[in-house]
């Protein structure tokens, strides 16, 4: 349970990362002038996949062990 | 440690007890910080029209001035804090132990004054933190001080140090005193069995792994903020990234030891475990200054050397010019530095005096160091016949950056008067339960 | 697609400042900041002396320093060429201003307001005489207005403290069809501007049939500034006088 939980947060966490980091950039945009991130607020989804990444360390150590 | 009773004795290394001398530091640490509040009161409402910040070209100014620096400075020193306490922890450097937590502490604290540089320089600082989240792009060199070093470096050193403390706040619950709720808290739960124990090396083995590459990333970014700018004579350069690590290092190294030195003193006879360390963290500082001095005297030598002409007017301002005092102190305090720290590294002696004097002089070359970085290119590096500029920080830039330091040791005091700043070795714990 | 461009011919520009007049009526910049700024220059040593001129709008870069640095998408180009600053999304950082080599870039370093700065006396009843009372920075309603297909808030000036602001080529003029107020005003014809993509503009054949150069070729910036005439800027010319409100 404790490894499977942290596993999928670092695994989320990478994907939010990655998807963030890419919809942010904007790259597939004609013209400078759409160079917006691809949907509002990408650069969160950035930010909650490394928070994401960073927090499954508290989780893996934090969470009870099953009696 | 499986007892749950509380204990009326003291708390260990001077937790809780509020002496004169840390009242003292406190007021004046409070003072500063109130008078920088008050500084940046004046900024906020006047705009940043009230520093001596203005535009470039025409108005012959820089535009990014002391607020810059210190923003590249102390995320520099965070640099060296968790490295040093990943360090010592992957290789179990038992030496280097009881600094882990000041280093931890170092991190977060100077990442918070960083970062806090960072907003005061904004025009406009709400709208900074909201757009930033909506609108970021990867493209800035900015994207990564806002989210590697702002949100990953931030949460993952206050990870460390929270993860790395429960043990110790486990054995400080024990005792019977006003901060138990706090500590019990910290502790979350921890009992340190053997399978918790196994469990936290783990996570902290591979919370260490992941955090160096992020701080070498992270990090080179801030190096890159400026050599990205073709536009910018002084600043364009692969070397901007290298330089900025080594510099970091250096000043990070140097903060530790004078940070460590200090709350040995503090600490009386708890400190001493720290002394461990110094040989160390001397050696650590001898290796990254004279890295550090390397990249000082190639950049020397080739503005000497062959300099195309628009490099030439920054030259001559630096070597020679209006930044020559500062390019020179910071180069004579870094020789000084390096000349005493040789010294203590032949004899094989790290005595704590000259060591923490070494370290200040470092400190203070590697902040000219960023100043020389940041300004001169501004003043001095139009690549237009603009006249040359000219800047100088006024009174409430350095207030605001006295203040922001001020905040930094505040937040260090603070916390050792309600944690045991270095990490309590099986001895103390025995003691605990004596 | 439209592509909008500048040609500065150097051999014509008689150092007049016109265009640098109208530009500051025409966008209520504030005092100080000057979007289109003529260099005079002055080069040699007496009696052998000689005087030029630059006159330095926002180059509208195809691959612009300033877009590239801008942390939140504020200073963005559109397709039409003309570079701009959405002042409802800067933040400050200023990272524009110091990414760009040509120095255009004015920030509002305090609330823009009357005799920002105090250099001239805005009460003097002899210059009310003159500006008809008018005092920098007034408001052309054109500037409040969202621009573009992409309706954002990027003309003219003196919007806000804290906010980035540069030459628009007056974009609130050029979507109605109208040249920048710099172009509209100048008495030698020395700035010409239109559309590049179309062969018969003004502009396309002027470029077609002169030999053009760009300022800071070096820096690949790619501006939609062309020089015609004079030669490229040397640190060997010296200002003849200092700008006004320096610091």
């Amino acid at each position: 349970m404790r490894r499977t939980l942290t596993l999928a947060m670092v695994v989320v966490g990478i994907a939010l990362a990655a998807v963030g980091y890419v919809s942010s950039a904007g790259w597939s945009a004609q013209t400078l002038a759409d160079a917006d991130p691809a949907f509002v607020a990408a650069p969160l989804l950035f930010v909650v996949g490394v928070v994401l990444m960073v927090g499954a360390a508290v989780v893996y150590e934090l969470l009870p062990d099953r009696e | 440690m499986t007892s749950h009773d509380t204990r009326t004795r003291q708390l260990p290394q001077g937790v809780g007890r509020l002496t004169g001398p840390w009242w003292a530091f406190i007021a004046i640490a409070s003072a500063v910080l109130l008078f920088g509040v008050y500084a940046y009161w004046r900024q906020a409402s006047g705009g940043l029209g009230e520093t001596a910040l203005a535009d470039t070209g025409t108005m012959g100014g820089a535009t990014w001035g002391l607020y810059v620096v210190m923003v590249e400075y102390f995320i520099g020193v965070s640099f060296a804090g968790v490295a040093i306490a990943a360090l010592a922890r992957v290789f179990h450097i038992a030496d280097l132990k009881p600094v882990t937590r000041i280093a931890e502490l170092l991190t977060v604290g100077s990442l918070l004054v960083g970062l806090a540089a960072v907003l005061i320089d904004l025009g406009h600082p709400a709208r900074g933190l909201w757009h930033l989240l909506l609108y970021a792009r990867p493209q800035s060199a900015f994207f990564a001080t806002f989210t590697l070093v702002g949100v990953g470096l931030l949460l993952a050193s206050l990870v460390y140090l929270f993860l790395g403390g429960r043990r110790d706040a486990a054995i400080m619950a024990t005792y019977e005193s006003r901060l138990n709720w706090y500590h019990r808290w910290w502790a979350s739960g921890y009992t340190d069995t053997g399978p918790e124990r196994e469990r936290h090396m783990r996570a902290m083995f591979w919370l260490s792994i992941g955090i160096v590459p992020l701080l070498v990333v992270s990090l080179s970014t801030e190096g890159l903020v400026f050599g990205l700018q073709v536009g910018r004579p002084g600043w364009f350069g692969s070397m901007q990234a290298p330089d900025f690590l080594v510099l970091a290092a250096a000043s990070g190294v140097a903060n530790l030891i004078v940070l460590a030195a200090m709350v040995r003193r503090a600490l009386g006879k708890a400190g001493e475990a720290v002394e461990s360390a110094f040989p160390w963290l001397g050696r650590i500082l001898l290796a990254a200054a004279l890295a550090g001095l390397y990249f000082m005297v190639v950049e020397m030598v080739s503005l000497l050397y062959a300099t195309p002409a628009d490099e030439r007017l920054i030259a001559e301002a630096l070597l020679t010019g209006v930044y020559a005092p500062i390019t020179w102190l910071s180069f004579g305090l870094m020789l000084i530095g390096l000349a005493i720290l040789t010294r203590l590294a032949a004899k094989r002696a790290w005595h704590v005096g000259p060591l923490v004097l070494a370290s200040v002089l470092v400190s203070i070359s590697a902040f000219a160091e960023r100043y020389l970085t940041v300004v001169p290119s501004q003043t001095h590096g139009m690549l237009l016949p603009y006249e040359i500029g000219a800047y100088f920080p006024n009174w409430l830039e350095i207030a605001v950056g006295a203040g922001l330091f001020a905040l930094g040791a505040l937040l260090i005091g603070l916390f050792i008067k309600v944690f045991p700043a270095i990490p309590m070795t099986d001895e103390e714990e025995v003691s605990a339960h004596a | 697609m439209v592509k909008y461009a500048m040609a500065v011919d150097l051999d014509r520009c008689q150092g007049c400042r016109a265009c640098m007049e109208s530009c500051k009526v025409e966008n209520n910049t504030v005092q100080g900041n000057f979007w289109m700024y003529v260099f005079r220059f002055e080069e040699g040593t007496y009696p052998n002396t000689e005087m030029s001129f630059l006159p330095r709008p926002c180059q509208h870069c195809d691959n612009a320093p300033c877009v590239k640095v801008c942390p939140v998408g504020a200073r963005y180009k559109r397709e039409d060429g003309i570079v701009l600053t959405d002042t409802d999304r800067c933040i400050g950082c200023r990272y524009c201003e110091v990414a760009c080599p040509y120095g255009v870039n004015y920030f509002n370093w305090v609330e823009p307001k009357k005799a920002q700065y105090p250099v001239v006396n805005w009460e003097d009843e002899d210059l009310a005489t003159v500006t008809s009372g008018a005092v920098p920075p007034y408001r052309n309603p054109d500037l409040d207005e969202l621009q573009g297909p992409e309706q954002r808030h990027t003309a003219g000036g003196g919007h806000a403290k804290g906010v980035m602001e540069k030459c628009t080529f007056c974009v609130h003029r050029v979507d109605k069809g109208l040249d920048p107020a710099c172009v509209a005003t100048c008495p030698t014809n020395a700035l010409i501007f239109g559309d590049t993509e179309d062969p018969d503009t003004p502009i396309s054949r002027y470029l077609a049939e002169k030999r053009t150069w760009d300022l800071l070729e070096d820096a690949g910036t790619e501006p939609r500034v062309h020089y015609v005439g004079g030669s490229p800027p040397t640190h060997a010319r010296v200002e003849i006088e200092r700008p006004k409100a320096r610091a």
